[in-house]
C-alpha cells in the first residue's frame, strides 16, 4: 500500500493530511535553515527535542505552535543522537564535544560529560538506559561506553571487529544491546564486565544499523547493505529475516512502536516502511522530498517522529489518540 | 589590483595547507575513520569510499560505489577533487555539496584541514 504523499508549502507548519485508509495521518513541519535534525526524540511536556547537528544545539519543538528554538550544547558541538532519560532530561550524544551532554528541560542547565583524553575522538553515536539508570553510548570509531550518571563514572570498551557500532537500544527488562553497521553484528552487553556478546545475522555483511526492541524483548535491525528488516529473539536465539519493499532497498532507521508495529526508512525508495510482524505486511509512506534522508525514528503512543535531515523539518504519522 | 588581492589570497591558501604535518594529520582523520579507509587493501563495507589517493582524484569515481546524486551532480560539474575544493569541501561539506549524503558537520580549522590533507596526501596507492 503506498499512502498518498504530503503537499508542501511555504508555511512553516504545514497542513495535516489525512488517510482515510488507515485513520493515520501525516504532518511535516519546516526548521529554521542549517537545523539539520539528525535524531529526535518525543519530550515529556508534548514537545519533541532534535539534535541539531550543524548548529551544535539542541532543538525544542512546539507541535501545538509550529515553533521552535534552539539552545547550544556547547564549543565545537555536533550532536548525533538525543533520546529522553529516566530523568526526564535529554540525553545527546555530542560527536563534536566527543561528550555525553544532558539537558534539563526546566531549568536548561547543560551538563557535559567529556570522554576521557586517551580514548581520543570517537564518533560519538547514539545511546540508551539499562535498567539501573546506566547510561550506555556507542562510537562509530570503535567504541562502546557507560556514564554512570550518579557517580559521573564513564569508562569506555572497544568494540569487537573494531569501527562500526551505531544504533543502540535497551530492551523492556533493561538489557542493552547495540549493532555495528561496519563489523554487521548484534551485540548484548554485558552490564556487570561491559563486555559484549557478538551475535551474528543470518545475512552476511548485512551492515546492522540501528536496533530497537519490541514489548515482548525481540530485537529489530535495520540492515543497511542488505536492505533488509530483520528480528532476533534472544529467548530461543532465532532470526527472522525481510527484504523491504522495492528494487533496492536501503534500511536506515528501525522503531517499534507500542503496538509492536515496526516503522524503517528506506533510503532506496525516500519512504517510511512499516511492517506489522502478525502478518508481515508492509505499507510504504512517501517522505516529503527526495533527499530527506531520514536517519532516525523515535515515537510516544499515538505517535512516531521521523527528523528529514536532507530537508530539515519533521514529519510525525499519528497512529491514534497521543496519551 | 583585485585579481592581484585574489592571487596573493589563494597563493597564502596553498601556502596554510602545504605547511599541513602528515603526523598530526593521521590523528585529524580520526573525524574520517568510521567510514573512510585510507588501506588500499581494506575489504570491510564501510559507508564512505576509500579516500587512498583522494587529492587529485576523480570526484565519485569508485567503482560500484553509491554516491548521492548530489556528489554525482558536484562531480560534473568540478571533475577532480583538488587540494582547495576538497579543503572547501571538508570545511562545511553540507554547504559546497547541498543534500551530500555525508553526515559531518565540517572541520572548523585551517590547521586540522591542511593537516589532513598533508596526511591524504601521503596515502598514494
Amino acid at each position: 500500500m503506498r499512502v498518498h504523499p504530503c503537499f508542501l508549502g511555504a508555511a512553516a507548519v504545514l497542513a495535516a493530511l489525512a488517510v482515510p485508509a488507515t485513520a493515520q495521518q501525516v504532518q511535516v513541519y519546516q526548521l529554521p535553515p542549517g537545523s539539520y535534525p539528525h535524531d529526535v526524540a518525543p519530550a515529556p511536556d508534548g514537545k519533541i527535542w532534535y539534535a541539531a547537528q550543524k548548529h551544535g544545539a539542541i532543538g525544542i519543538f512546539d507541535p501545538k505552535t509550529g515553533q521552535s528554538r534552539e539552545v547550544k550544547l556547547g564549543p565545537k558541538s555536533a550532536p548525533h543522537g538525543v533520546i529522553h532519560g529516566p530523568d526526564g532530561a535529554a540525553w545527546l550524544t555530542d560527536g563534536g564535544q566527543n561528550a555525553i551532554v544532558r539537558f534539563d528541560p526546566k531549568t536548561e542547565e547543560i551538563k557535559v560529560w567529556k570522554l576521557p583524553e586517551d580514548t581520543g575522538y570517537t564518533n560519538l553515536n547514539t545511546a540508551a538506559f539499562d535498567r539501573d539508570g546506566v547510561h550506555w553510548f556507542t562510537g562509530q570509531n570503535g567504541i562502546y561506553g557507560r556514564l554512570d550518571p550518579k557517580s559521573g563514572e564513564v569508562k569506555v570498551f572497544k568494540a569487537p571487529k573494531g569501527r562500526g557500532p551505531y544504533g543502540i537500544a535497551s530492551t523492556p527488562d533493561g538489557e542493552v544491546y547495540y549493532v555495528s553497521l561496519a563489523g554487521s553484528f548484534l551485540g548484548k552487553i554485558d552490564r556487570a564486565t561491559g563486555e559484549t556478546k557478538v551475535i551474528e545475522p543470518p545475512t552476511p555483511n548485512q551492515g546492522a544499523r540501528r536496533v530497537w526492541s519490541d514489548s515482548q524483548g525481540r530485537l529489530w535491525v535495520s540492515e543497511w547493505n542488505s536492505g533488509n528488516l530483520s528480528m532476533h529473539d534472544p529467548k530461543d536465539g532465532s532470526w527472522k529475516t525481510w527484504k523491504l519493499p522495492g528494487e533496492k532497498p536501503r534500511t536506515y532507521a528501525v522503531y517499534v512502536d507500542e503496538r509492536d508495529i515496526v516503522w524503517t526508512t528506506d533510503w532506496g525508495a525516500d519512504a517510511v516502511v512499516s511492517f506489522d510482524p502478525k502478518t508481515e505486511k508492509f505499507a510504504s509512506y512517501p517522505m516529503s522530498a527526495k533527499g530527506a534522508n531520514v536517519r532516525q525514528i523515535l515515537g510516544r503512543p499515538g505517535e512516531v517522529w521521523f527528523p528529514e535531515s536532507g530537508t530539515e523539518r519533521l514529519m510525525v504519522i499519528r497512529t491514534g489518540e497521543t496519551q | 589590483m583585485r585579481a592581484g588581492l585574489a592571487i596573493a589570497a589563494v597563493c597564502a591558501s596553498s601556502a596554510v595547507r602545504a605547511a599541513g604535518d602528515p603526523a598530526r594529520g593521521e590523528r585529524v582523520f580520526q573525524y574520517c575513520y568510521s567510514c573512510h579507509s585510507v588501506d588500499p587493501t581494506e575489504t570491510a563495507t564501510l559507508q564512505g569510499p576509500s579516500l587512498v589517493a583522494i587529492v587529485g582524484c576523480r570526484i565519485a569515481a569508485e567503482p560500484g560505489f553509491e554516491y548521492s546524486p548530489a556528489l554525482r551532480a558536484f562531480a560534473e560539474r568540478h571533475g577532480r577533487w583538488s587540494e582547495d575544493l576538497l579543503d572547501r569541501y571538508i570545511t562545511e561539506p553540507e554547504k559546497v555539496v547541498p543534500q551530500t549524503t555525508m553526515a559531518f558537520p565540517g572541520i572548523e580549522e585551517a590547521g586540522d584541514r591542511a593537516d589532513l590533507l598533508a596526511f591524504l596526501k601521503t596515502r598514494a596507492r
